[in-house]
């Protein structure tokens, strides 16, 4: 029997060459030590399948329509237990997802992986950021109950502050002047479609150039982490720093090619890897279970009952909608679009060849300006709607 | 070796050429519809009615007055689309605000204790002639077009103003 | 606010509800006022710091053992050796506020913030309690603990968390005086409108304050130091603190901002009064004497620079004179008058070249706004500009005027905590808890309650 097994992959492997693509894949060389925090990627990675997943079984029963789009999911939430879990488990796992992410960015940052040769690594993950942003928000319009009515109409309206072709933009977006049965559309072919259709293969690119460049991890992997364990604060001459004699005196590239203390990626980096996930997964299926997806009202435009609250993580833009005064509304676009241009733009503005976190300030500081500007704006924005 | 004529494309150039020439008739054959559909809907005329609101003789001065209105819905759904509309009687004049903020069209509501309008999403103010005194608004509360016959409001689905 | 309180706090409750609804009254009430405005100040200017010190010096601690250098190793254990010293000096005089001023002068007041704020003072004394123990412990045991540096840091970890909660507890009762909701609900309390802006205003500004303060107090140290090792340790300190306050401060114009907005929406009197009354001036100050900071630190940056030829010097040159004029920008009075009323009530709200007294440049929306943005931006670009640069820096190298500017950078900020303070305090008035009790009276509005006969003079 095993023979026979063995036999039929033998054959499978000479039209397919499976074996040699797994050996690629399975026993890359990882670093070991730091490794739990290197199990983000593969927490996001599982993270979107579970929207896949859920997702595609959704449409089984969604209809994108302003009249049924509630209807159907009311219809769920009603009469099918296990629907409504699978949609709690979409809901949940989207909100994990983007918090995950957000861990993730935040790591590679902090480690400097993005440095050379990785900078397209994180410029498809920054892609696959904004991607994965594009779903949360078209994916928030879907319930059409007041929740999601009020959120496609505040967010497809910003764009309306755009200089000269404002008006433009929120027409295309909402296909017409206001929000509207082509709104729904459009959004459902948006989050169903056009979105993933772009987003797996950048996934299938991010994991790739992974492989290619293989996991950098972090300073604490490499020689020239201890570099500094000894060091004197007083420098000699100006520019250079003292270094201790057996490591260079500036760091380059080359002290960075191979991390100290490898092993093979399965099964010890997948097993942490796995511990990780699971236990997202199950935090997942908790939430949907006890909390699930609310449901509210269908929309009504004519409301002057309704509070519109935004999504947890359109806090920050909405703290600034808030903040911005009348004739400035265009920051509002500005910023983010600043931020994203920034982070797109990092691995080409910091070259060098320091990846220390606590070595390079003139990076890490403004980082983490960002990092407290979106936290304090999230702060400020929940004490706010507490007490609406 | 002979030398080739720099003007006389060779078998390779032409194949490049050919190539490119039809990848670009495929890009402009399916962009052409394509970005036509998306756009389309920027150049479709909305539908405009009158309807009627109600009679409005009881509503008293100074004080913003909700009613229901109902308007047909973009495209091809039957069924109508409610929308608020709020009548102010002041110093003889009868205006027909929306609920719709000028700032990011959230539904702003007539606050009694403020005495004014209140957007609750970011805390835009408008006062009773519908002026944006407070908050983020850039513009007016938009007001309806609007007839009075008698006592009875008409409106239309449109605003005076674009918003 | 004392470990007293911890002990009668308790007590105190319960007396609360035994004590008849008018407590004695001091008869000289602006005495009283000026007393506790004083008093209030000093120790605001002195726990802050040690609240601040209490949240820092565990963070620089991290971050010397982070990059194994010993000056961070020192600063801390510097930073420990202040709280050590000051934190009885910052507790008498809250003593002395609770004892002897609250209780005295303004005994309603007190048995009803703390009937209402129990849980608050409460948990604020304890965690007082613990702050004071895990301070000494964290500066006793530096030395015995040198091998077991993760457990030093983990009971510094906790100092400041018990210096940051005990700044929240604080700013629960005293937002909840500008801002009151609900205080049957404890969570509505906790998050009462104007808490969350309040607390990190007050947590990053500690934070800021401390860097400022021991940057100046370093540049004393190294203008009188005698060897080389000191002077390397004192310029490098004074630099940090400087960089550290100036990273702290720029995120406050955000919170500012998003606090006055609250104070708009939920204490309308109060804002207006902060605006267009007769805090105005106050307030045109405040938001002048920011700028003033910013320019100072950029000054200092491309100073300290040039002195050792660094890169970087020339842009920050040119980063002060952007500076300079967005302050000029943020200084422009809105009325020329005390205030917008006066101005009205004397038909002169026009603009100025209309003969009247309203300048619009110096309006809140959009001209203050943009002042605060470019605030922040500059000084963004100004500290990233710094660090860029400070790789060509040899520590120990400072000139007499940066160590100038340092000491007049933490003057700048007392001078700008005690205008906070001053504006924070008084923008309530005429009430002690906004809407609910007047310093006159200090008897509820809602409830009406009798007004005390008047006594004979002894």
């Amino acid at each position: 029997m095993v023979r026979r097994l063995g036999a039929a992959y033998n054959w499978f492997d000479e039209r397919t060459a499976i074996r040699s693509l797994l050996r690629k894949g399975l026993y890359e060389a990882v670093p070991v030590r730091g490794a739990w925090f290197y199990t983000l990627g593969s927490a996001t990675l599982v993270l979107i399948l579970l929207q896949l997943i859920t997702g595609i079984f959704l449409t089984l029963l969604y209809v994108p329509s302003v009249t049924e789009a509630w209807a159907s999911l009311n219809y769920l939430k009603a009469h099918d237990a296990f629907g409504s879990i699978v949609r709690g488990i979409h809901l949940w796992s989207a909100y994990i997802l983007l918090f995950v992410i957000g861990l993730h960015m935040v790591r590679t940052f902090f480690s400097g992986s993005y440095k050379r040769p990785r900078e397209l690594n994180w410029v498809t993950g920054v892609g696959l950021f904004l991607l994965v942003l594009v779903m949360a928000i078209t994916g928030a319009f879907l319930p059409w109950d007041q929740a999601a009515y009020w959120t496609a109409v505040v967010v497809t309206n910003v764009p309306s502050y755009t200089p000269v072709i404002g008006p433009f933009l929120r027409a295309l977006w909402r296909g017409g002047d206001f929000v509207g049965p082509i709104t729904l559309s459009r959004s459902f072919g948006i989050h169903v479609w056009l979105i993933p259709a772009i987003l797996f293969p950048l996934i299938g690119a991010h994991l790739a150039l992974l492989r290619k460049h293989g996991e950098f991890g972090s300073y604490i992997n490499y020689r020239g982490a201890y570099r500094s364990r000894e060091g004197v604060d007083v420098p000699p001459a100006p520019v250079q720093r003292p270094i201790e004699p057996p490591y260079p005196a500036v760091p380059t590239d080359e002290l960075w090619a191979a991390p100290l203390e490898t092993e093979d990626f399965y099964p010890h980096q997948t097993f942490k890897d796995g511990v990780i996930s699971a236990a997202l997964v199950v935090l997942v299926f908790i939430l949907a279970v006890a909390i699930g997806a609310p449901l509210e009202a269908i929309a009504d435009p004519s409301t002057t009952s309704y509070t519109p609250v935004p999504e947890w993580f359109f806090l920050p833009l909405d703290e600034l909608l808030v903040l911005v005064p009348q004739q400035l509304i265009p920051l509002v676009l500005v910023l983010p679009a600043g931020g994203v241009l920034l982070l797109l733009a990092l691995p080409f503005i910091d070259r060098g060849p320091e990846r220390n976190p606590f070595e390079r300030p003139a990076v890490m500081v403004p980082g983490a300006f960002a990092v407290l500007f979106v936290v304090i704006l999230t702060l400020l924005g929940s004490g706010r709607l507490f007490n609406l | 070796m002979a030398h080739r004529d720099p003007r006389r494309l060779s078998r390779r150039q032409f194949a490049v050429l050919g190539t490119q020439l039809a990848g670009a008739v495929v890009a402009v054959l399916l962009g052409i519809p394509i970005v036509g559909f998306l756009i389309s809907p920027l150049f479709r005329r909305e539908q405009v009615v009158w309807r009627e609101v109600g009679d409005i003789a009881r509503v008293p001065d100074a004080e913003p007055t909700k009613f229901d209105v109902s308007f047909p819905q973009q495209a091809w759904t039957q069924v109508d689309i409610k929308a608020a509309v709020y009548v102010v009687k002041r110093n003889g004049n009868t205006r027909v605000f929306s609920n719709v903020c000028s700032h990011m069209q959230c539904p702003v509501r007539w606050e009694t204790t403020l005495g004014q309008f209140l957007c609750p999403c970011h805390g835009g103010l408008y006062d009773m002639d519908g002026t944006n005194v407070g908050g983020p608004p850039p513009k007016p509360l938009p007001q309806f077009v609007h007839r009075i016959d008698g006592t009875t409001l008409f409106v239309q689905n449109r605003f005076t103003e674009e918003i | 606010m004392s470990a007293l309180l911890a002990i009668i706090g308790p007590a105190l409750h319960v007396l609360a509800t035994q004590l008849p609804p008018q407590a004695p009254q001091g008869r000289n009430i602006v005495g009283a006022q000026v007393a506790i405005g004083s008093l209030f100040s000093l120790h605001i200017l002195i726990a802050g710091l040690v609240s601040g010190a209490g949240e820092l010096g565990p963070a620089i601690e991290f971050l010397g053992y982070m990059r194994q250098r010993r000056t961070y190793d020192r600063l801390a254990h510097g930073l420990g050796r202040f709280i050590t010293l000051y934190f009885s000096v910052s507790s008498t005089i809250a003593i002395l506020l609770i004892t002897v001023l609250l209780v005295g002068f303004w005994g309603h007041f007190w048995t009803t913030i703390v009937t209402i704020g129990f849980w608050p003072l409460l948990i604020e004394a304890w965690t007082f309690v613990l702050q004071v123990s895990l301070a000494y412990l964290w500066y006793y045991t530096w030395e015995p603990l040198r091998s077991f540096k993760g457990v030093h840091m983990a009971i510094g970890g906790l100092l400041a968390i018990a210096s940051f909660l005990q700044v929240y507890m604080i700013d629960v009762i005293a937002s909840y005086m500008l801002t009151p909701t609900n205080p049957q609900n404890p969570i509505r309390l906790a998050l009462n409108p104007t808490s969350y802006p309040l607390t990190v205003h007050r947590t990053i500004g500690n934070l800021a304050y401390i860097g400022f303060a021991f940057g100046g107090f370093c540049a004393i140290r190294y203008l009188r130091a005698k060897t080389a090792e000191d002077k390397r340790f004192y310029d490098w300190a004074g630099s940090f603190g400087l960089l550290w306050g100036v990273s702290m401060t720029l995120l406050q114009p955000v919170v500012g901002y998003s606090y006055a907005k609250e104070i708009q929406l939920h204490a309308y009197g109060s804002w207006y009064k902060m605006m267009f009354g007769t805090l105005s001036p106050v307030f045109l100050w405040q938001i002048t004497l920011l700028g003033i900071m910013f320019l100072t630190a950029t000054i200092y940056f491309a100073r300290r620079l040039r002195t050792d030829g660094a890169r970087g010097a020339g842009l920050l040159r040119a980063m002060s004179v952007g500076m300079v004029l967005t302050t000029l920008l943020a200084a422009q009075p809105y009325h020329l008058g005390l205030t917008y009323d006066a101005v009205a009530a004397a038909g002169l709200n026009r603009p100025f070249w209309e003969g009247g007294l309203i300048n619009p440049l110096g309006s809140m929306i959009p001209w203050k706004v943009l002042a605060l943005m470019f605030y922040t931006l500059i000084a963004i670009a100004a500290v990233v500009w710094y660090l860029r640069g400070l790789p060509g820096v040899v520590w120990g190298t400072a000139r007499r005027g940066e160590q100038r500017i340092l000491v007049l950078m933490a003057v700048l900020t007392m001078a700008m905590i005690v205008t906070m303070g001053f504006i924070r305090e008084n923008g309530r008035g005429p009430f002690l808890i906004s809407g609910e009790m007047t310093i006159q009276g200090q008897q509820n509005v809602q409830t009406a309650q009798p007004t005390p006969a008047p006594q004979s003079s002894p």
